[in-house]
Protein backbone atom coordinates (compact mmCIF):
# COMPACT_ATOMS: atom_id res chain seq x y z
CA UNK A 1 0.00 0.00 0.00
CA UNK A 2 2.75 2.43 1.04
CA UNK A 3 4.86 1.51 -1.99
CA UNK A 4 1.94 1.89 -4.41
CA UNK A 5 1.23 5.33 -3.02
CA UNK A 6 4.82 6.39 -3.49
CA UNK A 7 4.75 5.26 -7.12
CA UNK A 8 1.47 7.14 -7.64
CA UNK A 9 2.93 10.36 -6.20
CA UNK A 10 6.09 10.12 -8.29
CA UNK A 11 4.04 9.45 -11.44
CA UNK A 12 1.87 12.46 -10.71
CA UNK A 13 4.86 14.74 -10.15
CA UNK A 14 6.47 13.39 -13.31
CA UNK A 15 3.30 14.16 -15.29
CA UNK A 16 3.23 17.73 -13.98
CA UNK A 17 6.93 18.11 -14.80
CA UNK A 18 6.33 16.93 -18.36
CA UNK A 19 3.28 19.19 -18.53
CA UNK A 20 5.42 22.22 -17.62
CA UNK A 21 8.62 21.42 -19.52
CA UNK A 22 7.27 19.97 -22.79
CA UNK A 23 6.14 23.24 -24.42
CA UNK A 24 9.69 24.59 -24.08
CA UNK A 25 11.25 21.35 -25.36
CA UNK A 26 8.88 21.45 -28.29
CA UNK A 27 9.96 25.01 -29.17
CA UNK A 28 13.61 23.97 -29.10
CA UNK A 29 12.99 20.84 -31.21
CA UNK A 30 10.86 22.82 -33.72
CA UNK A 31 13.60 25.42 -34.09
CA UNK A 32 16.00 22.70 -35.31
CA UNK A 33 13.47 20.67 -37.32
CA UNK A 34 12.99 20.47 -41.06
CA UNK A 35 9.75 19.14 -42.54
CA UNK A 36 8.25 17.98 -39.28
CA UNK A 37 4.73 17.06 -40.35
CA UNK A 38 2.15 14.50 -39.34
CA UNK A 39 2.24 12.16 -36.42
CA UNK A 40 5.90 11.88 -35.57
CA UNK A 41 7.54 12.21 -32.20
CA UNK A 42 10.73 13.65 -33.62
CA UNK A 43 11.61 15.31 -36.93
CA UNK A 44 13.35 13.30 -39.64
CA UNK A 45 15.87 15.98 -40.49
CA UNK A 46 17.71 18.49 -38.35
CA UNK A 47 18.80 21.93 -39.53
CA UNK A 48 20.25 25.27 -38.43
CA UNK A 49 18.42 27.07 -41.27
CA UNK A 50 15.87 28.73 -39.06
CA UNK A 51 18.57 30.34 -36.93
CA UNK A 52 20.25 31.56 -40.10
CA UNK A 53 16.88 32.98 -41.14
CA UNK A 54 16.40 34.57 -37.77
CA UNK A 55 19.76 36.36 -37.99
CA UNK A 56 19.76 37.23 -41.71
CA UNK A 57 16.11 37.78 -42.63
CA UNK A 58 14.54 38.66 -39.28
CA UNK A 59 17.64 40.63 -38.23
CA UNK A 60 17.67 39.31 -34.67
CA UNK A 61 21.01 40.94 -33.84
CA UNK A 62 19.60 44.45 -34.18
CA UNK A 63 16.41 43.45 -32.36
CA UNK A 64 18.38 41.98 -29.46
CA UNK A 65 20.29 45.26 -29.29
CA UNK A 66 16.97 47.18 -29.17
CA UNK A 67 15.63 44.96 -26.39
CA UNK A 68 18.73 45.39 -24.27
CA UNK A 69 19.01 49.19 -24.78
CA UNK A 70 15.33 49.58 -23.85
CA UNK A 71 15.69 47.31 -20.80
CA UNK A 72 18.80 49.16 -19.56
CA UNK A 73 17.09 52.55 -19.97
CA UNK A 74 13.97 51.27 -18.19
CA UNK A 75 16.05 49.85 -15.30
CA UNK A 76 18.08 53.05 -14.96
CA UNK A 77 15.01 55.27 -14.90
CA UNK A 78 13.01 53.01 -12.59
CA UNK A 79 15.80 52.68 -10.04
CA UNK A 80 16.76 56.35 -10.22
CA UNK A 81 13.17 57.42 -9.61
CA UNK A 82 12.31 54.54 -7.31
CA UNK A 83 15.29 54.79 -4.96
CA UNK A 84 14.27 58.12 -3.37
CA UNK A 85 10.60 57.22 -3.15
CA UNK A 86 11.34 53.80 -1.65
CA UNK A 87 13.66 55.38 0.92
CA UNK A 88 10.97 57.86 1.96
CA UNK A 89 8.32 55.14 2.23
CA UNK A 90 10.57 52.79 4.19
CA UNK A 91 12.39 55.08 6.59
CA UNK A 92 10.46 58.31 6.98
CA UNK A 93 7.17 59.04 8.66
CA UNK A 94 4.71 59.29 5.77
CA UNK A 95 1.03 59.88 6.52
CA UNK A 96 -1.29 57.39 4.80
CA UNK A 97 1.52 55.00 3.90
CA UNK A 98 -0.81 52.16 2.95
CA UNK A 99 -2.85 54.30 0.58
CA UNK A 100 0.32 55.68 -0.96
CA UNK A 101 1.64 52.17 -1.47
CA UNK A 102 -1.54 50.97 -3.13
CA UNK A 103 -1.48 54.00 -5.45
CA UNK A 104 2.07 53.13 -6.46
CA UNK A 105 1.14 49.48 -7.04
CA UNK A 106 -2.01 50.34 -9.02
CA UNK A 107 -0.34 50.05 -12.47
CA UNK A 108 0.36 46.41 -11.68
CA UNK A 109 -3.19 45.73 -10.52
CA UNK A 110 -5.04 47.11 -13.52
CA UNK A 111 -4.59 45.33 -16.88
CA UNK A 112 -1.84 47.16 -18.81
CA UNK A 113 -3.85 47.16 -22.03
CA UNK A 114 -6.30 49.64 -20.46
CA UNK A 115 -3.77 52.42 -19.90
CA UNK A 116 -1.57 51.37 -22.83
CA UNK A 117 -4.16 53.04 -25.09
CA UNK A 118 -3.73 56.32 -23.21
CA UNK A 119 0.06 56.05 -23.20
CA UNK A 120 0.20 55.53 -26.96
CA UNK A 121 -2.17 58.46 -27.43
CA UNK A 122 0.05 60.79 -25.39
CA UNK A 123 3.28 59.49 -26.93
CA UNK A 124 1.93 60.11 -30.44
CA UNK A 125 1.45 63.75 -29.56
CA UNK A 126 4.92 63.98 -27.98
CA UNK A 127 6.57 62.13 -30.91
CA UNK A 128 7.84 59.46 -28.53
CA UNK A 129 6.48 56.52 -30.55
CA UNK A 130 9.26 54.45 -32.10
CA UNK A 131 12.02 55.94 -29.94
CA UNK A 132 14.08 54.11 -27.33
CA UNK A 133 13.09 56.70 -24.75
CA UNK A 134 9.38 56.29 -25.50
CA UNK A 135 9.29 52.51 -25.31
CA UNK A 136 11.44 52.43 -22.17
CA UNK A 137 9.30 55.12 -20.52
CA UNK A 138 6.25 52.96 -21.20
CA UNK A 139 8.10 50.07 -19.55
CA UNK A 140 8.84 52.23 -16.51
CA UNK A 141 5.09 52.23 -15.74
CA UNK A 142 5.38 48.51 -14.94
CA UNK A 143 8.99 48.42 -13.70
CA UNK A 144 8.71 51.29 -11.21
CA UNK A 145 6.11 49.73 -8.86
CA UNK A 146 8.17 46.55 -8.77
CA UNK A 147 11.34 48.50 -8.08
CA UNK A 148 9.77 50.56 -5.29
CA UNK A 149 8.25 47.43 -3.72
CA UNK A 150 11.58 45.55 -3.58
CA UNK A 151 13.71 48.56 -2.64
CA UNK A 152 11.42 49.74 0.15
CA UNK A 153 11.37 46.28 1.73
CA UNK A 154 15.17 46.27 1.51
CA UNK A 155 15.49 49.71 3.11
CA UNK A 156 13.03 48.74 5.82
CA UNK A 157 15.33 45.85 6.74
CA UNK A 158 18.25 48.19 7.38
CA UNK A 159 19.00 48.39 11.08
CA UNK A 160 19.15 51.96 12.35
CA UNK A 161 21.58 50.84 15.08
CA UNK A 162 24.25 49.94 12.50
CA UNK A 163 24.04 53.39 10.92
CA UNK A 164 24.22 54.97 14.37
CA UNK A 165 27.18 52.78 15.28
CA UNK A 166 29.04 53.97 12.17
CA UNK A 167 28.32 57.57 13.10
CA UNK A 168 29.42 57.02 16.69
CA UNK A 169 32.72 55.64 15.37
CA UNK A 170 33.24 58.92 13.57
CA UNK A 171 32.22 58.11 10.01
CA UNK A 172 30.99 61.03 7.96
CA UNK A 173 27.60 60.93 6.24
CA UNK A 174 29.11 60.03 2.87
CA UNK A 175 31.36 57.39 4.41
CA UNK A 176 28.37 55.86 6.21
CA UNK A 177 26.45 55.80 2.97
CA UNK A 178 29.17 54.27 0.78
CA UNK A 179 30.77 51.90 3.27
CA UNK A 180 27.85 50.85 5.47
CA UNK A 181 24.47 51.42 3.86
CA UNK A 182 25.34 50.62 0.24
CA UNK A 183 26.94 47.20 0.88
CA UNK A 184 23.95 46.26 3.04
CA UNK A 185 21.31 47.19 0.49
CA UNK A 186 23.24 45.88 -2.53
CA UNK A 187 21.47 42.50 -2.62
CA UNK A 188 18.12 44.30 -2.68
CA UNK A 189 19.24 46.62 -5.46
CA UNK A 190 20.47 43.62 -7.44
CA UNK A 191 17.12 41.91 -6.93
CA UNK A 192 15.35 45.04 -8.11
CA UNK A 193 17.59 45.18 -11.20
CA UNK A 194 16.88 41.54 -12.02
CA UNK A 195 13.12 41.86 -11.62
CA UNK A 196 12.88 45.11 -13.57
CA UNK A 197 15.06 43.59 -16.28
CA UNK A 198 12.76 40.58 -16.69
CA UNK A 199 9.70 42.84 -16.65
CA UNK A 200 11.09 45.05 -19.40
CA UNK A 201 12.66 42.23 -21.43
CA UNK A 202 9.41 40.25 -21.46
CA UNK A 203 7.04 43.20 -21.78
CA UNK A 204 4.68 42.91 -24.74
CA UNK A 205 1.41 44.78 -24.13
CA UNK A 206 2.87 48.26 -23.68
CA UNK A 207 5.55 47.64 -26.32
CA UNK A 208 3.07 46.74 -29.03
CA UNK A 209 1.26 50.05 -28.45
CA UNK A 210 4.43 52.17 -28.59
CA UNK A 211 6.87 50.37 -30.92
CA UNK A 212 7.79 51.21 -34.49
CA UNK A 213 10.10 49.84 -37.18
CA UNK A 214 13.21 51.03 -35.32
CA UNK A 215 12.26 49.76 -31.87
CA UNK A 216 11.05 46.22 -32.49
CA UNK A 217 11.86 44.16 -29.39
CA UNK A 218 12.24 40.39 -29.21
CA UNK A 219 8.71 39.63 -27.92
CA UNK A 220 7.18 41.82 -30.64
CA UNK A 221 9.30 40.11 -33.29
CA UNK A 222 8.21 36.70 -32.01
CA UNK A 223 4.60 37.83 -32.23
CA UNK A 224 5.06 39.11 -35.78
CA UNK A 225 6.76 35.86 -36.82
CA UNK A 226 3.92 33.77 -35.33
CA UNK A 227 1.35 36.01 -37.00
CA UNK A 228 3.05 35.55 -40.37
CA UNK A 229 2.91 31.78 -39.91
CA UNK A 230 6.69 31.24 -39.67
CA UNK A 231 6.47 29.01 -36.62
CA UNK A 232 9.92 27.55 -37.11
CA UNK A 233 11.55 30.97 -37.26
CA UNK A 234 9.41 32.07 -34.30
CA UNK A 235 10.70 29.02 -32.42
CA UNK A 236 14.29 29.92 -33.27
CA UNK A 237 13.74 33.50 -32.02
CA UNK A 238 12.05 32.13 -28.89
CA UNK A 239 14.97 29.81 -28.19
CA UNK A 240 17.31 32.80 -28.34
CA UNK A 241 14.91 34.73 -26.05
CA UNK A 242 14.82 31.82 -23.62
CA UNK A 243 18.51 32.02 -22.75
CA UNK A 244 18.43 35.24 -20.65
CA UNK A 245 15.20 34.08 -18.99
CA UNK A 246 16.83 30.81 -17.94
CA UNK A 247 19.86 32.68 -16.58
CA UNK A 248 17.53 34.86 -14.51
CA UNK A 249 15.69 31.77 -13.31
CA UNK A 250 18.95 30.24 -12.07
CA UNK A 251 20.03 33.51 -10.43
CA UNK A 252 16.71 33.82 -8.58
CA UNK A 253 16.95 30.24 -7.35
CA UNK A 254 20.64 30.25 -6.42
CA UNK A 255 21.58 33.72 -5.29
CA UNK A 256 18.51 35.58 -4.19
CA UNK A 257 17.41 33.94 -1.02
CA UNK A 258 14.46 35.89 0.35
CA UNK A 259 16.30 36.62 3.59
CA UNK A 260 19.06 38.29 1.55
CA UNK A 261 16.60 40.58 -0.14
CA UNK A 262 15.52 42.08 3.16
CA UNK A 263 18.96 43.36 4.05
CA UNK A 264 20.09 40.41 6.12
CA UNK A 265 20.38 42.33 9.39
CA UNK A 266 16.81 42.55 10.52
CA UNK A 267 17.21 40.19 13.43
CA UNK A 268 20.39 41.64 14.97
CA UNK B 1 7.74 73.49 14.56
CA UNK B 2 10.22 74.73 11.98
CA UNK B 3 12.10 71.45 12.14
CA UNK B 4 8.94 69.44 11.47
CA UNK B 5 8.18 71.42 8.31
CA UNK B 6 11.73 70.99 7.09
CA UNK B 7 11.55 67.24 7.74
CA UNK B 8 8.23 66.87 5.93
CA UNK B 9 9.60 68.92 3.02
CA UNK B 10 12.49 66.48 2.69
CA UNK B 11 10.07 63.54 2.84
CA UNK B 12 7.88 65.13 0.21
CA UNK B 13 10.78 65.87 -2.13
CA UNK B 14 11.97 62.27 -1.74
CA UNK B 15 8.49 60.95 -2.52
CA UNK B 16 7.79 63.27 -5.42
CA UNK B 17 9.81 61.67 -8.27
CA UNK B 18 8.01 58.35 -7.88
CA UNK B 19 4.60 59.93 -7.50
CA UNK B 20 5.21 62.24 -10.44
CA UNK B 21 6.24 59.30 -12.64
CA UNK B 22 3.18 57.26 -11.65
CA UNK B 23 1.00 60.32 -12.22
CA UNK B 24 2.39 61.03 -15.70
CA UNK B 25 2.66 57.43 -16.88
CA UNK B 26 -0.44 55.93 -15.29
CA UNK B 27 -3.04 58.43 -14.07
CA UNK B 28 -2.71 60.86 -16.95
CA UNK B 29 -3.11 58.08 -19.58
CA UNK B 30 -6.13 56.82 -17.62
CA UNK B 31 -7.58 60.32 -17.68
CA UNK B 32 -7.00 60.53 -21.45
CA UNK B 33 -8.78 57.19 -21.95
CA UNK B 34 -11.77 58.34 -19.90
CA UNK B 35 -11.85 61.59 -21.89
CA UNK B 36 -11.63 59.71 -25.21
CA UNK B 37 -14.38 57.32 -24.20
CA UNK B 38 -16.92 60.08 -23.66
CA UNK B 39 -18.92 61.08 -26.71
CA UNK B 40 -19.34 64.85 -26.63
CA UNK B 41 -20.83 65.06 -30.14
CA UNK B 42 -23.41 62.30 -29.76
CA UNK B 43 -26.80 62.75 -28.11
CA UNK B 44 -25.65 60.89 -25.03
CA UNK B 45 -22.27 61.40 -23.38
CA UNK B 46 -21.97 57.70 -22.52
CA UNK B 47 -22.89 56.69 -26.08
CA UNK B 48 -19.92 54.31 -26.56
CA UNK B 49 -20.49 52.61 -23.21
CA UNK B 50 -24.18 52.07 -23.91
CA UNK B 51 -23.43 50.85 -27.43
CA UNK B 52 -20.90 48.28 -26.16
CA UNK B 53 -22.90 47.10 -23.16
CA UNK B 54 -26.21 46.82 -25.05
CA UNK B 55 -24.72 44.85 -27.95
CA UNK B 56 -24.81 41.08 -27.68
CA UNK B 57 -21.12 40.97 -28.54
CA UNK B 58 -20.25 43.24 -25.61
CA UNK B 59 -21.92 41.05 -23.03
CA UNK B 60 -20.45 37.95 -24.68
CA UNK B 61 -16.92 39.38 -24.47
CA UNK B 62 -17.32 40.33 -20.80
CA UNK B 63 -18.82 36.92 -20.01
CA UNK B 64 -16.01 35.13 -21.82
CA UNK B 65 -13.35 37.12 -19.96
CA UNK B 66 -14.94 36.38 -16.58
CA UNK B 67 -15.45 32.71 -17.44
CA UNK B 68 -11.80 32.30 -18.43
CA UNK B 69 -10.53 34.20 -15.37
CA UNK B 70 -12.73 32.40 -12.83
CA UNK B 71 -12.28 28.99 -14.47
CA UNK B 72 -8.50 29.24 -14.62
CA UNK B 73 -8.32 30.57 -11.04
CA UNK B 74 -10.42 27.64 -9.81
CA UNK B 75 -8.26 25.13 -11.69
CA UNK B 76 -5.11 26.80 -10.32
CA UNK B 77 -6.39 26.54 -6.75
CA UNK B 78 -7.20 22.83 -7.18
CA UNK B 79 -3.84 22.07 -8.78
CA UNK B 80 -1.96 24.08 -6.15
CA UNK B 81 -3.68 22.32 -3.22
CA UNK B 82 -2.94 18.93 -4.76
CA UNK B 83 0.70 19.79 -5.35
CA UNK B 84 1.15 21.30 -1.90
CA UNK B 85 -0.27 18.20 -0.21
CA UNK B 86 2.30 16.10 -2.06
CA UNK B 87 5.29 18.42 -1.82
CA UNK B 88 4.72 19.15 1.87
CA UNK B 89 6.12 15.72 2.70
CA UNK B 90 9.30 16.66 0.79
CA UNK B 91 9.49 13.80 -1.74
CA UNK B 92 12.54 13.32 -3.99
CA UNK B 93 13.20 16.35 -6.17
CA UNK B 94 10.90 18.78 -4.43
CA UNK B 95 13.51 21.56 -4.72
CA UNK B 96 13.82 20.97 -8.44
CA UNK B 97 10.06 21.21 -8.64
CA UNK B 98 10.00 24.56 -6.90
CA UNK B 99 12.44 25.90 -9.52
CA UNK B 100 10.42 24.33 -12.29
CA UNK B 101 7.22 26.19 -11.44
CA UNK B 102 9.16 29.47 -11.69
CA UNK B 103 9.55 28.82 -15.43
CA UNK B 104 6.10 30.09 -16.52
CA UNK B 105 6.69 33.21 -14.40
CA UNK B 106 10.13 34.20 -15.68
CA UNK B 107 9.75 33.13 -19.31
CA UNK B 108 7.93 35.62 -21.57
CA UNK B 109 4.22 34.85 -21.98
CA UNK B 110 4.56 34.92 -25.74
CA UNK B 111 7.11 32.10 -25.80
CA UNK B 112 4.95 30.10 -23.42
CA UNK B 113 2.01 30.65 -25.76
CA UNK B 114 3.98 29.43 -28.77
CA UNK B 115 5.20 26.38 -26.86
CA UNK B 116 1.69 25.56 -25.65
CA UNK B 117 0.30 25.89 -29.19
CA UNK B 118 2.97 23.53 -30.51
CA UNK B 119 2.56 21.06 -27.64
CA UNK B 120 -1.26 20.87 -27.82
CA UNK B 121 -1.40 21.05 -31.62
CA UNK B 122 -3.10 18.26 -33.58
CA UNK B 123 0.38 16.95 -34.41
CA UNK B 124 1.87 17.92 -31.07
CA UNK B 125 3.23 15.55 -28.44
CA UNK B 126 0.13 15.78 -26.25
CA UNK B 127 -2.11 14.67 -29.07
CA UNK B 128 0.30 11.83 -29.90
CA UNK B 129 -0.20 10.60 -26.33
CA UNK B 130 -3.98 11.07 -26.58
CA UNK B 131 -4.09 9.25 -29.92
CA UNK B 132 -2.38 6.32 -28.27
CA UNK B 133 -5.30 6.15 -25.83
CA UNK B 134 -8.44 7.10 -27.79
CA UNK B 135 -7.19 6.66 -31.37
CA UNK B 136 -8.09 10.13 -32.60
CA UNK B 137 -6.66 13.57 -32.03
CA UNK B 138 -8.62 16.18 -30.10
CA UNK B 139 -8.79 19.87 -30.90
CA UNK B 140 -7.41 21.89 -27.98
CA UNK B 141 -5.91 24.98 -29.61
CA UNK B 142 -8.31 27.84 -30.28
CA UNK B 143 -11.04 26.40 -28.01
CA UNK B 144 -12.30 27.56 -24.59
CA UNK B 145 -11.04 24.46 -22.71
CA UNK B 146 -7.70 25.00 -24.46
CA UNK B 147 -7.56 28.60 -23.26
CA UNK B 148 -8.44 27.45 -19.74
CA UNK B 149 -5.57 24.94 -19.81
CA UNK B 150 -3.16 27.57 -21.14
CA UNK B 151 -4.20 30.16 -18.55
CA UNK B 152 -3.85 27.62 -15.73
CA UNK B 153 -0.45 26.53 -16.99
CA UNK B 154 0.75 30.11 -17.14
CA UNK B 155 -0.67 31.52 -13.93
CA UNK B 156 -1.02 28.69 -11.37
CA UNK B 157 2.59 29.14 -10.10
CA UNK B 158 1.55 32.39 -8.37
CA UNK B 159 -1.15 30.63 -6.32
CA UNK B 160 1.11 27.65 -5.71
CA UNK B 161 4.24 29.52 -4.59
CA UNK B 162 2.46 31.93 -2.25
CA UNK B 163 0.32 29.23 -0.63
CA UNK B 164 3.28 26.88 -0.37
CA UNK B 165 5.39 29.42 1.49
CA UNK B 166 2.48 29.92 3.88
CA UNK B 167 2.00 26.17 4.45
CA UNK B 168 5.76 25.67 4.94
CA UNK B 169 5.78 28.23 7.74
CA UNK B 170 2.94 26.45 9.60
CA UNK B 171 3.73 24.81 12.87
CA UNK B 172 3.90 21.06 12.28
CA UNK B 173 2.82 20.35 15.86
CA UNK B 174 -0.72 21.62 15.19
CA UNK B 175 -1.24 18.85 12.68
CA UNK B 176 0.33 16.29 14.97
CA UNK B 177 -1.91 17.44 17.79
CA UNK B 178 -4.97 16.90 15.58
CA UNK B 179 -3.74 13.42 14.68
CA UNK B 180 -3.10 12.60 18.32
CA UNK B 181 -6.66 13.46 19.27
CA UNK B 182 -7.87 11.07 16.57
CA UNK B 183 -8.54 13.17 13.48
CA UNK B 184 -8.18 11.22 10.27
CA UNK B 185 -6.36 12.55 7.21
CA UNK B 186 -9.40 14.17 5.58
CA UNK B 187 -10.35 15.85 8.84
CA UNK B 188 -6.84 17.25 9.25
CA UNK B 189 -7.02 18.61 5.72
CA UNK B 190 -10.56 19.97 6.06
CA UNK B 191 -10.39 21.48 9.55
CA UNK B 192 -6.69 22.23 10.10
CA UNK B 193 -4.66 22.64 6.93
CA UNK B 194 -7.09 24.40 4.61
CA UNK B 195 -8.25 27.02 7.14
CA UNK B 196 -4.64 27.76 8.08
CA UNK B 197 -3.57 27.99 4.44
CA UNK B 198 -6.57 30.11 3.50
CA UNK B 199 -4.88 33.57 3.68
CA UNK B 200 -2.07 32.36 1.41
CA UNK B 201 -4.53 30.70 -0.92
CA UNK B 202 -6.60 33.87 -1.19
CA UNK B 203 -3.58 36.13 -1.68
CA UNK B 204 -2.12 33.80 -4.31
CA UNK B 205 -5.35 33.25 -6.16
CA UNK B 206 -6.10 36.96 -6.41
CA UNK B 207 -2.82 37.43 -8.29
CA UNK B 208 -3.68 34.51 -10.56
CA UNK B 209 -7.14 35.96 -11.10
CA UNK B 210 -5.90 39.44 -11.94
CA UNK B 211 -3.36 38.09 -14.39
CA UNK B 212 -5.96 35.83 -16.03
CA UNK B 213 -8.40 38.72 -16.32
CA UNK B 214 -5.85 41.00 -17.95
CA UNK B 215 -4.00 38.33 -20.00
CA UNK B 216 -3.19 39.71 -23.41
CA UNK B 217 -0.46 37.91 -25.31
CA UNK B 218 -1.83 34.41 -24.80
CA UNK B 219 -5.42 35.01 -26.00
CA UNK B 220 -4.05 37.20 -28.81
CA UNK B 221 -2.15 34.23 -30.23
CA UNK B 222 -4.05 31.21 -28.91
CA UNK B 223 -7.57 32.62 -28.74
CA UNK B 224 -8.58 32.22 -32.37
CA UNK B 225 -12.18 33.46 -32.58
CA UNK B 226 -12.45 33.77 -28.80
CA UNK B 227 -11.41 37.30 -27.98
CA UNK B 228 -11.57 38.31 -24.32
CA UNK B 229 -11.73 42.00 -23.34
CA UNK B 230 -8.00 42.72 -23.59
CA UNK B 231 -7.77 41.42 -27.17
CA UNK B 232 -11.05 43.11 -28.16
CA UNK B 233 -9.74 46.44 -26.87
CA UNK B 234 -6.56 46.02 -28.88
CA UNK B 235 -8.29 45.00 -32.13
CA UNK B 236 -11.00 47.67 -31.84
CA UNK B 237 -8.58 50.53 -31.27
CA UNK B 238 -5.27 49.62 -32.87
CA UNK B 239 -6.53 47.57 -35.82
CA UNK B 240 -10.02 48.93 -36.62
CA UNK B 241 -8.92 52.39 -35.50
CA UNK B 242 -12.03 53.05 -33.39
CA UNK B 243 -10.17 54.59 -30.44
CA UNK B 244 -13.24 56.02 -28.71
CA UNK B 245 -14.97 52.64 -28.57
CA UNK B 246 -11.73 50.94 -27.52
CA UNK B 247 -11.28 53.51 -24.73
CA UNK B 248 -14.83 52.90 -23.46
CA UNK B 249 -14.08 49.16 -23.36
CA UNK B 250 -10.81 49.83 -21.53
CA UNK B 251 -12.61 51.88 -18.87
CA UNK B 252 -15.21 49.12 -18.45
CA UNK B 253 -12.41 46.54 -18.10
CA UNK B 254 -10.59 48.64 -15.49
CA UNK B 255 -13.82 49.14 -13.54
CA UNK B 256 -14.63 45.42 -13.53
CA UNK B 257 -11.10 44.63 -12.38
CA UNK B 258 -11.31 47.20 -9.56
CA UNK B 259 -14.71 45.80 -8.53
CA UNK B 260 -13.31 42.26 -8.30
CA UNK B 261 -10.23 43.52 -6.50
CA UNK B 262 -12.25 45.32 -3.84
CA UNK B 263 -14.57 42.35 -3.30
CA UNK B 264 -11.57 40.05 -3.04
CA UNK B 265 -9.90 42.27 -0.46
CA UNK B 266 -13.13 42.32 1.55
CA UNK B 267 -13.33 38.52 1.49
CA UNK B 268 -9.69 38.37 2.54
CA UNK B 269 -10.25 40.70 5.49
CA UNK B 270 -13.21 38.60 6.61
CA UNK B 271 -11.14 35.42 6.27
CA UNK B 272 -8.58 36.83 8.67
Amino acid sequence: MHYAKKVLIITFLLCITIFIISPFLMIIVTSFARGWFGTQWMPQEWTFDWYQWAFQVANIGAILKNSIIIAVLAIAMSLFIGMATAWAIARRPVPGKEILFSIILLPRMIPPITYALGISNIFYKLNLIDTYLGVSLAHVTLCLPFGILILSSTFEGLDQRIIEAAQVCGASRWRTFFHVILPLVMPGILAAIIFTFTTSYNEFTLTIMTYGPHTVTLPVKTYLAIGDGYWEVASAISTILLIPSLIVLIIIQRLLKPEKIVGGFKGV
Amino acid sequence: MKKITKQSLVTFSLLSPGLLAIGCLFFYPLFIIIKNSLAFEEEHIFYHYIKFLSSSNGLYVIGLTCLLAFGATFLSICLSILLILILRRKPIGHNFFKTLVLAPITIPGLICALGLLLFWDKNGWMNLIIQGIINRPIQVNYTIPGLLIFYTWLFFPYTFLITFSQVESLDKSIEEAAEVVGANRMQVLRYILLPLAKPGLLAGSIITFMLCFGAFSVPLICGGDYRPLSVSIYTTSAIYNRWDEGSAMAVIMALIQIFFLISYIRIMKRAR
